[in-house]
């Protein structure tokens, strides 16, 4: 048996180191790792059912062609890269390149995923997306405020005298976070959550505000408004470091009256979180990324920051707005939000229009050339895109579709062809975090199972039938010693932290701040915080100032009573973890859930068949009533297959946010009806 | 000192972990470890707390002393209680002895499952797979320091068994405070303590009853200096016999069942109870007056054991002052149908007392009620007939009288609850809904 240290590379803030026990070529058990500090307990329940993952008789491990009966069979690497090979050069030859969309998911992270890259910009480009489905509008809307999008590290939660969860529910979607807001409210620390749920982190929390979803800016405004107000400000810290302080003053309109209008939470109880804002420091906020997923979601986003700036808690321990802490992502040469963005010079030659939030809708509308097939890597789109109808019509439209996957998702059936994706054991990597500051190397501990190639053999193999003149420094020869060479070479630029340290143990990122913005120093125009930023008014044609637009529905959308959310949940990273044995076997998590009150309503009882729709479409699922859930709200987990009674995104048109070019998936009115 | 887990409700979320490394580790097809929660509806006003919680590894472990095929060990290294499956005879008698809900009854192999501590790997330096897997670190496994602090969770059963657990935090933390309240007005349908459902021990009803109707006919035969019907007396023995047998997961392995003599007070009860049936089955065979004797002598130790099978696991009142116990049962059957007044009027009103007694603490609704009181008027219908001597109407007067001893029998299983961390949860649900509606 052997035991090496490993770290969990999905789309998740913890980022988990742990340690992984592998006895002829099985993952046989998994156990935490005490050397990182963010996750010394280890890994969460999907981490844990690596076990069965890797090993799952469900795995895809030979590449898979659709034949003509729409069935897969099985054919070898070889047959699979002839093919693919002859189809590609044929649409190049017949459309262009750029006729082929190539589309990265968020699936598996780490440095190696930007080979795919350099193979498709050797072989002429193809179309791309910009903008990303989870996180951009909040992440500029910090960058426009801070300058950079960082945070304290997580340990230092436990100096917080007030917590405030805002949108997020760690409990599920960061579980090594409770940790720390448990040893802070052992300390004494207050703990609020606001969300329209009663979450399980909320279970955790001494106060649950519960706004009407969307509604979260308005209430920050009016508790900056009583801020200011009442005098309870920083008005040192102000006056040294942050721009446009007047301008705020004067724009500021929603008292706590109007909010409570707006929000559904009295004003009285507004006041009483102003205080506790103001008189209760340190303070940490820590949003989440589901209130971004509004229209409105980045003036969101830069209105709760208001309250962290003006009362002083930013740069110092105990506080902080804990958006995303990027201090790991060295190695990027456009940190996020910014990599998001198409910029028509850099991107050649890759031609960028496709929008991530409205997949569907701009691949049909694709011209010049018109798309005429697509690569899948890492990505669920079919099921995780919003829009899923244009979605499904744009794919159905394509003359050929590669899907590298691990299973048959919704996506993968999709495909013309098949390949099987690795799994987080199959090759060496290293990866970042956007919560914990480390940079982590994640080792290749066992052989892939049957012809499972990671991308970068893929790439390869195929470049050499496609004759593409790549050298091997750039993609390297299979062989997981050349990833590692590889990787040496790639992270050569800090010499700080060889491969060989990173091999030893995670390494905190170089010029980690530990409490980030100690230093006082922003990367903004002004150098200040800019709660007036002249970037937002020229980028992105919103107010200077943070503001509070009403979500507004169009008279279609207005017809169905219902306000949809679609919250991540524990047992899956979107649409991943949730197909495996283990997490079925150990969560009963209910498809849809409503309140008791709208359940009464429609005469409706847990467990029964419903419909729910609205004009951009529908289906069949099973619901469940839930004193968790207000009145009003539907509530859809994000990533649940179809066949297990999935499609959230049925009912969410595809529209991007205010800034950062994010997708909206939360601004849409739906019914629910009984199926006989 | 001793080892155990330690679990601080503070940090867990319910996020099931440590149940998935513990099926991952074991390879289980149940779930030996459970996370109970406290308000699990997310009933406003009440927090929420969760409890993980599998196999506490006893001092006095019930589990082990109590089962009859002594198929429960303490491991010596570590301390923890092992089941071998090879063993159980999937009798299920621990699963009412042990108040954690920790065995497991396996429906695929038919025999317990349970937590055994991960002791391969404690042995070899590894921690148990579900509190090495808690990310929170809710759930650890180490030396126990405070071994009382279970007293800090009201819902915590507290058998005197010396559980190896301890308690950071407790459940008195201050409810959420959710705004605005009114949105959470309306609440589905509320745990509540639902009528028992007594139809997985019909077997058991059917044991005992025969069983106390055998030893009765036996002893009324002595009285009247005759010799029971064979016809009639073989096939009730044998059908108790069948249904005691058939009630068992693994049947073929019954013969363990008289493996723990010395302990286990169901072990005693299988092993009087072959004695018994040996002993009356000759006497009326044989018709040998010495066995009649020695066959009422033994039914009434067998029914004395019965009935220490159910103290042994509910030694609450309702259960030790119940009426439909056998060995009392058994003494009302005989005086009624000797016809020996005294005796019966004396036995009578003691179980009579007594069904009052459960009438006053058990009435859940109306229809247990009504049946409660059907019991109580057969009896006393009954017994005024047999003191007045109307014999036109005896067989009708025999069938309420036995009529309601069969009643009084369900209804001992219906007030036959062991003590059960479940059975908590909503009690205690309960009794803080009722103190917050009285303010």
């Amino acid at each position: 048996m052997a035991e090496f240290v490993t770290a969990c590379p999905r789309n998740c803030y913890s980022t988990c180191s742990f340690r992984v026990q592998v006895e002829n070529n099985r993952i046989i058990r998994i156990l935490p790792y005490s050397g990182n500090l963010a996750t010394p307990e280890g890994p969460c329940i999907k981490g844990l059912s690596y076990i069965e993952r890797t090993n799952s008789p469900e795995r895809i491990i030979h590449p898979l062609i659709k034949t003509s009966t729409g069935k897969f069979e099985e054919i070898s690497s070889n047959e699979a890269f002839d093919i693919l090979s002859g189809k590609l050069n044929l649409i190049k030859e017949k459309w262009g390149s750029r006729s082929i969309l190539w589309y990265r998911g968020s699936g598996m992270s780490g440095l190696t995923n930007e080979i795919g890259y350099s193979f498709w910009k050797a072989f002429g480009g193809t179309t791309i997306t910009y903008g990303n489905l989870c996180w951009p509008a909040g992440l500029e809307a910090v960058r426009l405020t801070l300058g950079s999008v960082k945070h304290n590290v997580p340990w230092d939660l436990v100096n917080a005298k007030t917590i405030i969860i805002w949108g997020k529910n760690p409990a599920e979607t960061n579980i090594q976070e409770i940790a720390f807001i448990a040893g802070a409210k052992e300390k004494g620390c207050r703990i609020i959550v606001i969300d329209p749920l009663r979450t399980a982190t909320a279970d955790k929390a001494d106060m649950l505000f519960s706004p009407k979803p969307g509604t979260d800016g308005a209430l920050a405004l009016a508790v900056v408004k009583e801020l200011i107000d009442n005098d309870l400000i920083d008005h040192e810290f102000i006056a040294r470091h942050v721009k446009g302080f007047d301008e705020l003053k004067q724009s500021l309109r929603i008292s706590p009256d109007d909010a409570e209008l707006i929000t559904g939470i009295p004003s009285e109880n507004i006041i009483e979180l102003a205080r506790i804002i103001g008189k209760s420091g340190p303070l940490t906020i820590l949003p989440g990324y589901g209130l971004q997923r509004h229209k409105n979601g980045g003036q969101t986003i830069r209105s709760i920051l208001l309250l962290s700036v003006l009362t002083g808690n930013i740069g110092k321990s105990g506080s902080g707005f804990n958006y995303a802490n990027l201090q790991s992502y060295i190695f990027d040469n456009l940190r996020e939000p910014l990599s998001y963005y198409p910029d028509p010079e850099k991107d050649i030659p890759f031609r960028r229009t496709i929008s991530m939030a409205k997949l569907g809708s701009d691949m049909l509308s694709a011209s010049d050339p018109e798309l005429k097939a697509a690569w899948i890597e890492r990505g669920n789109p079919v099921l995780q895109s919003p829009d899923t109808n244009n979605v499904i019509k744009a794919f159905s439209n394509l003359l050929f579709k590669v899907v590298v996957e691990q299973f048959m998702t919704d996506t993968a059936v999709m495909a013309d062809i098949i390949l099987p994706a690795k799994d987080m054991f199959e090759q060496s990597d290293i990866i970042g975090s956007y919560w914990s500051p480390y940079i982590q190397f994640k080792p290749k501990v066992i052989q892939s199972p049957g012809e499972v190639l990671p991308e970068s053999e893929i790439y390869f193999h195929l470049s050499k039938k496609l004759n593409l003149k790549i050298s091997n420094e750039i993609i390297p020869e299979p062989g997981n010693d050349n990833i590692e060479q590889w990787l040496e070479k790639k992270i050569s630029g800090h010499p700080e932290i060889g491969l060989n340290r990173l091999i030893e143990s995670p390494v905190l990122a170089p010029g980690l701040q530990q409490i980030a913005f100690e230093d006082l120093k922003f990367e903004t125009p002004s150098g200040k915080i800019e709660i007036y930023s002249s970037e937002a008014l020229v980028k992105w044609g919103i107010s200077a100032l943070p503001d509070y637009t009403a979500i507004i529905h169009t008279e279609e959308g207005k017809k169905y009573p219902l306000e949809l959310i679609t919250p991540n949940t524990g047992s899956r990273i979107h649409s991943q973890f949730g197909n495996l044995k283990i997490i079925k076997d150990t969560n009963t998590e209910p498809v849809v859930r409503i309140s008791p009150v709208d359940a009464n309503k429609r005469n409706i009882k847990t467990g029964q068949r419903i419909k729910v729709f609205n004009q951009n479409g529908g289906f069949i699922s099973r619901v469940e009533i839930s004193n968790r859930v207000p009145s009003g709200l539907v509530v859809i987990p994000n990533g649940i297959w179809f066949n297990e009674g999935g499609g959230a995104n049925r009912l969410i048109a595809g529209e991007e946010t205010d800034i950062g070019f994010g997708a909206v998936f939360h601004d849409y009115m739906v019914e629910i009806e009984e199926v006989d | 000192m001793r080892k155990g887990f330690i679990f601080n409700h503070n940090k867990c979320v319910n996020c099931n972990a440590c149940n998935a490394a513990c099926i991952l580790e074991n390879g289980w097809t149940v779930h030996p470890r459970n996370i109970f929660t406290f308000n699990s509806e997310a009933e406003h006003l009440f927090p929420i707390i969760n409890l993980s919680l599998a196999c506490n590894h006893c001092e006095s472990a019930v589990c082990m002393e109590g089962c009859p095929a002594s198929a429960y060990s303490r491991e010596t290294v570590t301390g923890a209680i092992l089941l071998d499956e090879m063993k159980c005879i999937g009798c299920r008698y621990c699963q009412w002895n042990c108040p954690y809900d920790a065995p497991k009854f396996n429906s695929e192999n038919r025999t317990i499952a349970k937590c055994n501590l991960c002791y391969y790997g404690l042995i070899e330096g590894r921690q148990p797979a579900c509190s090495s897997a808690c990310p929170t670190g809710a759930l650890k496994f180490g030396q126990l320091t405070e071994t009382d602090s279970y007293m800090n969770y009201s819902w915590f059963p507290d058998k005197k068994l010396n559980p190896a657990i301890e308690f950071a935090g407790s459940d008195k933390n201050t409810p959420l405070k959710i705004i605005p309240e009114i949105i959470y007005e309306q609440i589905v349908p509320k745990p509540v303590i639902a009528g028992k459902n007594i139809s997985n021990e019909l077997s058991l009803i059917i044991f005992s009853f025969l069983s106390t109707l055998s030893v009765a006919t036996v002893i009324t035969c002595f009285i009247k200096g005759i010799f029971p019907d064979k016809m009639i007396f073989i096939p009730v023995i044998l059908l108790a016999g069948m249904v005691s047998f058939f009630h068992l997961g693994r049947k073929l392995r019954s013969w363990r069942s008289v493996q723990n003599l010395k302990n286990s007070p169901l072990s005693r009860e299988i092993a009087v109870l072959i004695v018994y049936a040996i002993a009356s089955s000759a006497t009326v065979f044989f018709h040998l007056p010495g066995f009649l004797v020695a066959s009422s002598i033994i039914g009434l130790i067998f029914l004395l054991v019965i009935d220490s099978v159910y103290i042994y696991a509910d030694y609450s009142r309702s259960v030790i002052l119940h009426s439909g116990q056998t060995f009392v049962s058994a003494l009302l059957i005989v005086s009624f149908f000797s016809g020996i007044v005294i005796p019966f009027v004396f036995i009578g009103s003691i179980k009579l007392l007594l069904s009052v007694y459960s009438l006053s603490v058990n009435k859940s609704n109306l229809a247990d009620f009504g049946i409660r009181f059907l019991r109580i008027a057969f009896l006393v219908i009954s017994g005024i007939s047999m003191i007045l001597n109307i014999s036109n109407i005896y067989i009708f007067i025999s069938s309420i009288f036995l009529i309601g001893e069969l009643l009084d029998r369900i209804f001992f299983y219906i007030d036959f609850n062991p003590l059960n961390i479940n059975t908590l949860i909503d009690e205690k649900l309960i009794i803080e809904r009722d103190e917050k509606k009285r303010g």
